[in-house]
This record gives structure tokens, sequence and C-alpha cells, in this order.
């Protein structure tokens, strides 16, 4: 094999070394920030689960399903949902008053287009689960009870189908739990 | 000291990166919905620019040419995951509301553009004028069509929560159309038709 002449391998030591450079400076701010992204997100559900269960005293968490108790007396199940959404991942924050009732949703974080499918976090689109039965959340085009958000179908499509899937898998875990 | 402010001002006015040179349309009109966002993105613009037109600049002599392009590539994305992260962890709303165009600011070609046409041929201190001078020009010009948006759109415009006026008529019947895509275009065709008019901006 011929030697190559250090001109013709410096372009990709040089790649290599500003690679290098980018990951050691992404890698130091990501070191930074998790800590404080992870509390966050940890206080962000705390003061959700409040506001969905405003006499909320305690809770404990398991099998990734939080049991919400006022002074002792469970008074409903939260969880995680997410959903398929346009631009990604929406997460979703579904809480349950007993087992066959949607108590209201809170979405925690999505990525859908800015104006469109972002207006699912709208409290205006969250409030229409609030009191349904798991089985009539689906969109009305679908049988279900909820209306789509105008332009923006899929958005709307991804949390319902989200909601419903996850809370009926919730629900047969409760039920198993007992 | 004279050279500074000349780099710094043409970004403003006489090569505004929407306005007069069109570029990074995308990501303007996309997130032209509200005053709030157009603040943010312009933040966000801001840092990136700064970061890679100092970098790009400072290492412009030492850069292989064939290797140019993955290398201000590479640059840019490190400073928008860093902007990405940051936002994460300390304005999460804006992290919410912005969305996936704070990531795809990496492929935003006012970014580039500044380091393949400007930092890539210009000492430091020029690199830095001209990408203070570029991203006050994306923040004016994203700030009068999100102002716009807002106020014909919603009928009001907040700013960080705070309500700052509601429009009579419009603010019980907002005309929606404006905060849609179509909405982005039709104010920028009006401002652009306007501007050329005034004739506050030539292109040559």
């Amino acid at each position: 094999m011929k030697v190559k002449t250090l001109k013709e391998v410096f372009p990709i030591i040089f790649i290599t070394v500003v690679v290098f450079a980018s990951v050691g400076l992404v890698t130091w701010t990501d070191s930074i920030t998790t800590d404080k992204i992870e509390e966050q997100k940890e206080q962000q559900i705390m003061s959700m689960l409040k506001e969905m269960f405003p006499s909320m005293s305690e809770y404990t968490f398991e099998d990734d399903i939080y049991t919400i108790y006022s002074d002792g007396t469970g008074v409903g199940y939260a969880f995680l949902a997410v959903g398929k959404g346009y631009g990604g991942d929406i997460d979703i924050l579904v809480g349950l008053e007993d087992e066959t009732t949607i108590k209201g949703i809170t979405i925690i974080s999505q990525s859908e287009t800015p104006g469109l499918g972002s207006r699912i976090a709208e409290s205006s689109f969250a409030s229409k689960f609030a009191r349904l039965n798991i089985g009539d959340v689906a969109l009305k085009e679908d049988g279900g009870q909820i209306d789509a958000i105008t332009g923006a179908t899929i958005s709307s499509g991804a949390v319902v189908d989200a909601v419903r899937t996850t809370a009926m898998e919730k629900v047969k875990s409760l039920k198993e739990r007992k | 000291m004279g050279k500074f402010w000349k780099e710094f001002a043409k970004g403003i006015i006489i090569s505004n990166p929407l306005f007069v040179l069109a570029l990074g349309f995308c990501p303007a009109l996309a997130v032209s919905t509200s005053v709030d966002n157009a603040i943010g993105m312009s933040v966000g613009v801001l840092f990136v620019l700064l970061g890679s037109n100092l970098i790009v600049s400072a290492i412009r002599k030492a850069v292989p040419n064939i290797m140019r392009i993955p290398v201000f590539i590479v640059i840019i994305a490190t400073f928008v995951t860093v902007v990405n992260l940051v936002f994460h962890a300390y304005v999460p709303s804006l992290y919410e509301s912005l969305g996936i165009y704070l990531p795809l600011i990496v492929v935003n070609c006012i970014i580039l553009g500044r380091a393949e046409a400007f930092a890539s041929k210009n000492p430091v201190v020029s690199s830095i004028a001209d990408a203070l001078g570029v991203s006050i020009g994306f923040f004016l010009a994203l700030l009068i069509i999100s102002f716009l948006r807002e106020s014909l759109g919603t009928g009001s415009v907040s700013l960080f929560g705070v309500n700052l006026f509601t429009l009579p008529v419009l603010g019980e019947n907002p005309m929606t159309l404006f905060i849609l895509p179509p909405g982005a275009f039709l104010i920028m065709a009006l401002l652009l038709a306007l501007f050329r008019r005034m004739g506050v901006m030539k292109s040559e």
C-alpha cells in the first residue's frame, strides 16, 4: 500500500479533531443541564398531578402508575402515555377517576407544528377528555366523542389513540394487581 | 472600529436576511405565530450564528478546502445542540412552543450562508459584527411579522404571559387565517411589497 503524504490525510485528521471538540462541548453542556431537565420534568409532573387532583395529599408510584391519595383514601390514578404525532412523540399525563372514567389529560411535551398541531396542548382540547368513558375516547369520525382540532387531525388523533390504548392497558394491570 | 459598525449595520437593513436576502424563510414563517416565539427563535439564532461565525473565522486558515462544508456543519450542529439543551433546561415553555424548529436552526441557510460567504473569508472581529448585525436584522424582521400575525390572528398581543393589548373587534373574532401558514405568506408578501414600494431595500 502506498504511504499517503501528510498533506493528503490532513483533512481527515482535521475533521476528526473538530468532531472530538464538538462531542466534548456537547457532552459538557449535557452534563450540566441533565439534572436541571430531570428536576423540571419531575416538578412539572407534580404540579400537573396537583392540578388534576386538587385534593391530592400524597401519591405512590408503582409499575408506571401513580396512585393518588387524599388523606389516606385513593382518589384516582395517573400515568404517562406517548402518542406518535406529526412532529415526534407527544407525552401525555392521563388521570383516571376510577377504572372506567377519565379524570383529565395534560400534554407534557410535544413538537407538533406551532400554531396548528401544537394547539393540542391548549386547555380547550384537553378539557374534552374530562369525565369520558375510556371507550368513548376516539375522534368523532371514528365513532368517539372528541372533535379533532381543525387542521390538526393527525395530532388530535395521536393524542386520542394514545390515551385510549394506554388507559386500557393500565386498567388491565390495575385489575391484575387486586 | 468604523469597519465593525459597517459590517454590523449592513445586516440590519441593506442585507437583511429575510427581507432582502430571502434566507431562512422556513423557520421564520413557521415560528412567527407569536411575539414570544419570535424572540426565542432570534435568541437561538443569535447564539448559534455568533458561535459559528466566531469559530469558523478563527480556524479559517487551517480548514482544508475540501473539508470546508462538513467542518462548518459540525460546528453549527454543536452550537444548535447546546442551545437546544440550554433552552430545555432553563426556558422549558419556550422550548415547548418552538418545538422542532429549534433543532432545525442547524439547517437554517442564514447560518451556513454567513459561515461560507463571510466568516470563512474575514477576521474574527468583522465576523462577530456580521453575526450580530444579521441576527438583529433577523430579529427585527421576525418581530414585525409575528407582531402582525399575532395581533390579526388572535386579536391580542402578549409578551411572556403578560397581555400587552387586545384589539376591539378582532379580540372576539380573530382572523385565525393569519396564525395558519397562508397568513405567514400573505404578511410576508405584503411587507416585501411595501418595502420595495418605499424603496428602503433594493437588492442590487
